[in-house]
């Protein structure tokens, strides 16, 4: 049954991750997030792994090839041939959808790092695009760029604009993208995963929300935010998202409230499940290596 | 205080100013536009800095110069990474937005929850 385990803790963390990271400091959700993401794939990945050669394992043909009983393997193995089959179908798929994800990310990255080095040819940090749209975004790269647009900055006096900018700077400083990486290839190889990319943008968005709010005053930086997501333009090409409207919310009602603190128990919470599963992962793999060294013993003593 | 003293960070927001406003700029009216406590001789360091580089050009006003951004290739640059943004979300997923612009519908959406979240007295 502890091949099961790693799974189930995935599962548990899917759905718990997304709901404690609203409630920690956005620095140690986003970190909470992408490691306790990370291994939740492993180990769910790993049991699929495991159920799926140890069914295979139970072919007579392999049995033989590699010298261990099946007998034995059938008798101690609560997986059957069919769910080992599921298993390996499910490896090979998330395979794939790893892969996707990861070359789509890593595509992307790299034009980004282009276009940044593009924009650094003109010098400074910051690249003003000339439009009446409200935009700003921070483009990773070696050194990472801040381009805002004319429209953005003449809706924000000064002390906004300062907020805007530490902002984006902090995205850039912390490396976010690496995180929303993280997740995203994550989810990619197990779907009880698939509510971290959301949760993660919107710790990093906070994250660099109170970046800016040390430059600033919290208000300053909440007003700022209003302002760029309102009174601009509609949205270009008919995009409505109604999440967008939420985490914005989201994000106004932390900035209203005081600076988040510690709560310690919370992140006890956070690295008791990060040490359940790997610690579930651990045993899975060991319970697995016991069954094939029993197994590889019945067999040289000829039990088949 | 680490992010505002990051290298080039004061020079963003003087650049910024610039482009926010309406005419050209002199070292006063930039001191006022970036609305912080920054000294006259630093901002007039910055401005003449910005301006070897190219990036504002001068006139003489009165006993002082004032400013004005020039528009530069990255700026072109940008612009297009801006069409780049328009055509997709997962375009260049890695560029980080500070908010998404909102529509009509989200925007009445979003008047409607901070309302709620300020009748629910949290501040």
């Amino acid at each position: 049954m502890s091949l099961y385990l790693p799974l189930l803790l995935s599962a548990v963390f899917g759905v718990t991750a997304p709901l404690l990271a609203h409630r920690l400091p956005p620095q140690i959700a986003t970190w909470m997030l992408s490691i306790g993401g990370l291994f939740a794939a492993a180990g769910s990945s790993v049991t699929l792994g495991l159920l799926a050669f140890d069914a295979l394992a139970q072919d007579p043909r392999l049995a033989a090839r590699f010298g261990w009983s099946e007998g034995v393997l059938r008798a101690h193995h609560p997986v059957d041939v069919e769910a080992g089959a599921v298993a390996a179908a499910a490896v090979a798929l998330f395979a794939v959808r790893f892969l996707i994800v990861g070359a789509r990310r890593a595509g992307s990255v790299r034009q980004a790092h282009r276009l940044a080095a593009a924009l650094s040819a003109g010098g400074g940090e910051l690249s003003v695009i000339p439009s009446a749209d409200r935009r700003a975004f921070a483009v990773p790269g070696r050194p990472g760029r801040i381009a805002v647009t004319t429209g953005m900055l003449r809706s924000l006096d000064g002390s906004q604009r300062r907020a805007l900018l530490a902002h984006e700077r902090s995205h850039l400083l912390h490396h976010h993208h690496l995180h929303h990486t993280a997740v995203h290839l994550a989810a990619s190889v197990n779907p009880l995963l698939r509510a971290l990319p959301s949760a993660s943008a919107l710790a990093t968005e906070r994250w660099a929300d109170e970046d800016a709010a040390s430059v600033a005053r919290r208000d300053t930086v909440a007003e700022a935010l209003t302002r760029a997501a309102t009174g601009g333009h509609p949205a270009v090409g008919g995009v409505v998202l109604a999440a967008a409207a939420a985490d914005v919310a989201d994000r106004v009602d932390a900035l209203r409230a005081p600076p988040p603190r510690l709560a310690l128990w919370r992140i006890g919470v956070s690295a008791m499940l990060l040490l359940a599963i790997a610690a579930a992962v651990a045993v899975a793999m060991h319970d697995t290596e016991r069954l094939f060294e029993l197994a590889q013993d019945a067999y040289r003593a000829g039990h088949r | 205080m680490t992010i505002r003293r990051a290298k080039g960070g004061l020079e963003s927001e003087v650049l910024a100013a610039l482009w926010a406003a309406d005419g050209p700029l002199t070292p006063g009216d930039v001191v006022q536009a970036v609305d912080d406590d920054l000294a006259y001789t630093t901002v007039q360091t910055i401005l003449v800095r910005l301006h070897a580089k190219g990036a504002v050009i001068r006139e003489q006003v009165g006993r002082a110069f004032a400013y004005t951004p020039v528009l530069d290739d990255a700026g072109l640059t940008a612009d297009r990474m801006q069409a780049l943004l328009d055509r997709g979300a997962d375009h260049v997923a890695v560029l980080q937005q500070f908010v998404r612009t909102l529509s009509r519908e989200d925007e009445t959406a979003l008047a409607e929850l901070l309302a709620r979240q300020q009748g629910q007295g949290r501040s």
